[in-house]
């Protein structure tokens, strides 16, 4: 069917284009209910510390508010991944988001002004805020509900192994050991988080319009948490300013948001200010990865030994399962014999972490790509050469059971090290003020969604109209990602319709079919599967009526401009037609179809073992930099990104992806980082939270490799989360090559930068 | 308390005279471009607060660059914008057209003011640290329409204080004309990106020389590493009389100029790198 | 307080408080919720509007001083019969556009500066576009598409 492509392939403007840049979108921060009150909530003073009293009478007693509640208020079930999370404190409060108290008021500003009038009396304990402390023996347990079959302080852990680690140890000629700081980022959503809820006490319906990433398993926890039957409740997804995974968890506002509607009866919104966006959103969670490495006498890479400590913070969320993915780059990104994993997610009274687009993979592909630069260079061997020889390949079953049945890592390599000119870029003389230099860095990451839930699939709904529009419900959701526009063009190439003639339903979960959500770079492969196999029942039900209205044989039809005709005669019909004839003669049918796909990605053993994807992306990008010597300033020039995609569904679209990820890594790798001290977060704002702008974004060059995977929809491979996975990586590479230290810490400040160089020099005056 | 507040919006300069005048004893505070001012109050409110809202002054004086004997006059209530799109200003004071240039945003810069930048009194303003290399002089009027002048560099008496009386307000600054045909000035502002960037180091140069490229006159100011904006007096006097300096000269001067810092450790930078820092752009500014 | 000024080409006369915020008179006020909410603190420009064709940060601008003046809106951008302005074409041409929620503020930042430079009569390069934006953080795109955009527009 990839013969005679008409759309796929081709730059499309996002199908939404016209209502965002007209202003017409509806976000939640624009949501207006009538009678609708505004929610606020009262977070913990301190980082640790008890509570002993609360005091909400004159809260209660100014003019405007409906309803103040505190834990005592509310039967609630505790939320997130390890339900150790309560949705309201009371007794102990762990990190400095915690919640206290909430507020309904018939203004923002009434329910601000109410929350200073919430009297709290605590007593300060002393907090723990390094997971290596958490750890010691005489640490206090710092949840309360923490896993009982877990030791003290650890919320999770993983543990991996394939191959003979002691033989392969053997065999290595050089063994690298280091250990990578890597540090808490927030998503920094455009749009911040809100929730509108909105409870009819007659109904005893609970209507939710959230920006949700994965509408139904939050229905379900939503559920759950109130104590509620999760058919009672309707979550509406508004438009969202942006996802990157922020969105995975229900939060304790949600629930929160929920409960004042349920005692208000009345809808009531919470809107995140930006400083709440800061000190209340998961982050990326921080980790200590120690990685030990070993390559042969030939270059070939023998072993990984890994053991990363994670500071879950006070709660567990999603985000604790990010070893999942991190441990498929150790066990997977190249050809690895053996490789050991231990992860331990440590409870700290840090702001609890989550889920972040990557997904712990930008973790581990920055000591995995920075071990890689330390042996090539103890082995004296080129290191796009040493990446080279060990790449992953068509065909390759991993250690780790992942089935590689198409993968483009090796062009991509040989893609980025040839534009990027990197033979003559490697060891360009360095003196002067300005120094350039470049480094490489490659990624693996699941393409054809993740099998982490029992079900990895997506429902699809068709229905024609009879003036032959067809209406797309798909379970998955639009989060800007542009996943709406790939299956508009799915249905465009397949159905022969004009981007007029499309609908697309996909925010209403009374509305639409099941789906497990936004994430793994999952919704173009798996809607777009699931739209495929859609379409093709629809047909199935089109084409015989087709058929026998124009007197020819089914398998002569072809979908063209709103048309059905045949291939052999000069015959046609328009696709309205034949949607009326199915309706109005007997037997009476709707043009009306549903379909729910599930990808062939297995679960798991126990072991992590097994071929948990539909399909899997490859990448390389290769870094140009440059370092001020006097202010430790590195600027990225150039950018070069091939990635295997599979097939390129939308240029443009694609093309957007990789350069919002790549300028994201960069963030990741230079400026970003949610910085922390004793429990607080030290900088809550965009001002001292450095996002980077238009004048900081180098040149990026985007090279799509298409190995065009059989399991993807046209050979399509997911794209999101890549771009953004070894772009720290590849950069600390180059400012390591540079200056001939060792970056091992993110961000690569300024400051780091200096203080690399001047260690450096105090190091080389000392052996002299 | 909440953010919230009372407002006048004089027209005239007379108006404005008599406004401060009425309110003197009442609490008040000058608006002007409001982008440092708003944010203030929405941290922390203050109870029964008239803001005197200069936006909507008209007075020629406080709202333009003119031309004066000896110097160009800036307004208080000239934009950073304004200054932008001045050429004199961009041929004879660079220091200060880079500071405006570098500026936070465009949004910003089309509102934020020059008076505002002053009086704000933060260690990193950076027109204010430009307006030190340049030698510049402050004119405040009081209430009585009397005028008193007091140099740029002693306008600031510490972290958000200035020497602004409560019967006064800043009209004015006045910028000397160069003295020699060769410039060598500019801003350098060190932050972690290129842009939207509370300077954790800055630095206004103001060099002039003669016709033989002999240093005659230099402005040095530095912002960010001390309570506030140092003009660095011995290092300036080092240059006088050079043309180009050799290497271990340019350590000593960098020295000098780094003898006027005090740095503190925040959330942007530690203390040891902004004098690092400081030290390295000092010597690389004769490079 | 009462003040007139013009939004969107046309006149109005609205009751507000010394304290307001134009932002707060422009989506609380007047229900244009076009204009996005994204920090309040004058860094993200996702609240940019043209006050008499100058784009500025409406949650640090005080209604008052709108007085007399003339406001435009991302959805006043079009003008009175055009359904698209030129700019709001090329963000969608270019795909400068994801989640969407800085587009409003964008495509006002690239108005005004692509009408500044078209009365001086200046072809900006991409480093001088580019810097015009730096008001406006997006976090999907990765800006390249949103400045392609704004260059397009500055290059007619
Ligand atoms: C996002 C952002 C980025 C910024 N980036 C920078 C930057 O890069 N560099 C920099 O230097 N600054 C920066 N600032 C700070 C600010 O924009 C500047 O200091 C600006 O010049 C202040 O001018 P304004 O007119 O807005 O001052 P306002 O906020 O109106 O006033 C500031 C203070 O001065 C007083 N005042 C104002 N005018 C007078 C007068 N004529 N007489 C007496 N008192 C007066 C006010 O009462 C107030 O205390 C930034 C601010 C923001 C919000
Ligand atoms: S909301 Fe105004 S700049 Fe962010
Ligand atoms: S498109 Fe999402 S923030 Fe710019």
């Amino acid at each position: 069917m990839n013969d005679e492509l008409k759309y796929i392939g081709k730059p499309q403007p996002k199908f939404d284009a016209k209502e965002r840049t007209t202003g017409r979108s509806v976000y939640g921060h624009d949501i207006e209910l009538s009678g609708m009150l505004h929610g606020a909530i009262l977070r913990t003073k301190y980082p640790c510390a008890e509570i002993i009293s609360i005091d909400v009478s004159e809260a209660e007693q100014l003019a405007g508010v409906e309803c103040v509640i505190t834990a005592a208020d509310i039967d609630a079930n505790k939320i997130s991944f390890k339900e150790d999370h309560p949705v309201l404190k009371s007794g102990l409060v762990s990190c400095i988001r915690d919640e206290i108290a909430a507020v309904a008021a018939e203004t923002k500003e009434i329910a601000e002004q109410a929350l200073k009038l919430i009297k709290v009396k605590y007593n300060e304990r002393q907090g723990i805020y390094d997971p290596f402390e958490s750890l010691e023996e005489e640490a206090v347990q710092i949840n309360q509900w923490q896993p009982e079959d877990s030791p003290k302080n650890v919320s999770m852990t993983f543990e991996y192994e394939h191959g003979d680690l002691e033989e392969q140890k053997s065999k290595s000629k050089v063994i690298v050991k280091r250990r990578y700081h890597l540090q808490k980022m927030t998503h920094c959503c455009m749009g911040s988080s809100n929730i509108t809820a909105d409870y009819n006490p007659a109904e005893k319906k609970l209507t939710l319009y959230c920006g949700t990433q994965v509408p139904f398993l939050y229905q379900r926890d939503m559920a759950h948490c109130l104590k509620m039957d999760p058919s009672r409740i309707r979550v509406i997804q508004p438009v969202i300013g942006g996802g990157f995974g922020s969105k995975l968890d229900v939060n304790p506002f949600e629930p929160i948001c929920a409960f004042l509607s349920m005692k208000t009866g009345r809808p009531v919104q919470i809107l995140y200010s930006r400083y709440e966006e800061f000190l209340a959103s998961p982050t990326r969670q921080s980790m200590a990865i120690d990685l030990t490495s070993g390559a042969d006498e030939n270059g070939r890479f023998t072993f990984r030994e890994v053991e990363i400590i994670k500071d879950n913070g006070a709660y567990t969320s999603w985000g604790a399962t990010t070893p999942f993915v991190m441990m498929q780059t150790f066990s997977s990104l190249y050809k690895m014999p053996a490789c050991k994993l231990t992860s331990t997610a440590v409870y700290t009274n840090n702001p609890n972490a989550g889920s972040f687009r990557g997904y712990g993979n930008p973790q581990a592909t920055f000591s995995v790509e920075r071990n890689i630069d330390l042996l090539a260079e103890e082995l004296g061997m080129d290191k796009s050469q040493i990446r080279k020889l060990n790449s992953n390949t068509p065909g390759e079953i991993t250690g780790q059971g992942m089935h590689f049945r198409t993968c483009g890592l090796l062009e991509a390599m040989e893609i980025v090290a040839e534009k990027s000119n990197y033979e003559s870029k490697k060891d360009m003389e360095q003196s002067g003020r300005y120094r350039r230099g470049i480094g490489l860095g490659s990624m693996l990451h699941v393409g054809g969604g993740a099998k982490i839930y029992r079900s990895d699939g997506c429902g699809t709904t068709l229905k024609l109209d009879p003036y032959g529009c067809l209406t797309i419900i798909t379970g998955s959701s639009e989060i800007g990602q542009g996943s709406e526009t790939v299956l508009a063009m799915i249905a465009m190439e397949e159905m022969g319709l004009s981007e007029d003639k499309i609908k697309i339903i996909n925010s209403d979960t009374d509305v639409k079919p099941w789906d497990v959500g936004v994430h793994a770079s999952r919704t173009s492969f798996i809607a777009g599967n699931s739209l495929l196999g859609a379409i093709g029942k629809m047909k199935e039900m089109i084409s015989p009526r087709a058929a026998k209205l124009m007197g020819v044989e089914i398998q002569d039809l072809v979908y063209e401009k709103g048309l059905i005709r045949c291939a052999q005669s000069d015959v046609q019909i328009a696709l309205d037609k034949v949607v009326r004839d199915l309706h109005f003669m007997p037997p009476h049918e709707l043009a009306e179809v549903s379909y729910f796909y599930e990808p062939p990605s297995k679960y798991q053993d126990k072991g992590f073992k097994g071929d948990v994807s539909g399909n899997y992306a490859f990448a390389a990008q290769a870094i140009e930099v440059e370092v001020d010597t006097y202010t430790g300033n590195v600027k990225v020039l150039d950018v070069w990104v091939a990635q295997d995609v599979g097939k390129v569904l939308n240029p443009m679209g694609l093309q957007g992806q990789i350069e919002g990820g790549v300028v994201m890594g960069i963030g990741y790798g230079l400026t970003e980082e949610t910085q922390m001290k004793d429990g607080y977060v030290l900088n809550p704002n965009f001002h001292n939270y450095k996002l980077l702008t238009a004048s900081d974004v180098p040149e990026i060059h985007f090279y799509p490799v298409e190995t065009n995977d059989p399991a993807g929809p046209y050979g399509a491979k997911g794209v999101a989360e890549a771009p953004l996975i070894p772009t720290a990586a590849a950069i600390a590479n180059a400012v390591s090559n540079i200056l001939g230290v060792e970056m091992n810490e993110l961000p690569v400040t300024p400051e780091r930068v200096l203080k690399a160089m001047k260690n450096k020099s105090e190091l080389t005056e000392r052996l002299v | 308390m909440s953010y919230d507040f009372n407002i006048e919006s004089p027209q005239t300069a007379d108006e404005l005279l008599a406004v401060i005048a009425a309110n003197q004893d009442k609490n008040f505070r000058f608006g002007a471009g409001g982008t440092d001012l708003l944010l203030e109050l929405k941290r922390a409110p203050q109870e029964n607060l008239t803001v005197v809202n200069l936006a909507q002054l008209k007075d020629p004086i406080f709202k333009s660059i003119t031309k004066v004997a000896g110097g160009y006059r800036i307004g208080a209530l000239v934009t950073a914008g304004e200054v932008l799109d001045h050429e004199e200003v961009k041929s004879e004071f660079y220091t200060l057209w880079e500071a405006a240039h570098n500026l936070a945003s465009m949004q910003i810069r089309q509102v934020a003011t020059v008076g505002g930048n002053l009086c704000t009194a933060s260690p990193s303003g950076d027109i204010a640290c430009a307006l030190v290399a340049l030698h510049a002089r402050c004119e405040i009027i009081n209430t009585k329409g009397e005028l008193r002048s007091v140099s740029v560099a002693d306008f600031s008496t510490g972290v958000r204080k200035t020497v602004i009386q409560k019967n006064e307000v800043l009209r004015s600054v006045v910028v000397p004309i160069n003295s020699n045909p060769n410039l060598h000035s500019g801003f350098i502002k060190v932050g972690t990106r290129l842009s939207m960037e509370c300077s954790v180091v800055s630095l206004a140069y103001h060099i002039q020389m003669d016709d033989n490229r002999t240093i005659r006159h230099a402005g040095i100011a530095i912002g960010a590493v001390a309570p506030t904006i140092k003009f660095t007096d011995s290092a300036c006097a080092f240059l006088i009389g050079k043309s180009k300096l050799i290497d271990t000269e340019r350590e000593e001067f960098a020295g000098l100029i780094s003898d006027y810092a005090s740095p503190i450790s925040d959330v942007r930078a530690s203390a040891w790198y902004r004098e690092e820092v400081l030290f390295n752009i000092s010597k690389g500014l004769m490079e | 307080m009462k003040i007139n000024f013009t939004i969107n080409g046309k006149g109005r006369a609205k009751e507000i408080k010394a304290s307001t915020l134009l932002i707060d008179l422009i989506r609380d006020g007047l229900k244009l919720k076009g204009t996005k909410p994204g920090c309040f603190e004058g860094e993200c420009g996702a609240c940019t509007v043209l006050v008499d064709g100058h784009a500025i940060n409406s949650c640090l601008y005080l209604a008052v001083n709108v007085a007399g003046k003339s406001i435009t809106t991302i959805e006043g951008l079009g003008g009175e019969d055009q359904f698209l302005d030129i700019v709001q074409e090329k963000l969608i041409e270019h795909g400068g556009v994801q989640c969407g929620f800085c587009t409003s503020g964008m495509a006002m930042s690239i108005k005004s500066y692509s009408d500044k430079c078209k009365e001086e009569g200046k072809v900006p390069n991409r480093n001088e576009v580019a810097k015009s934006l730096e008001g406006n953080l997006c976090r999907c795109t990765g800006y390249v598409k949103i400045v392609d955009a704004a260059i397009s527009v500055c290059g007619n």
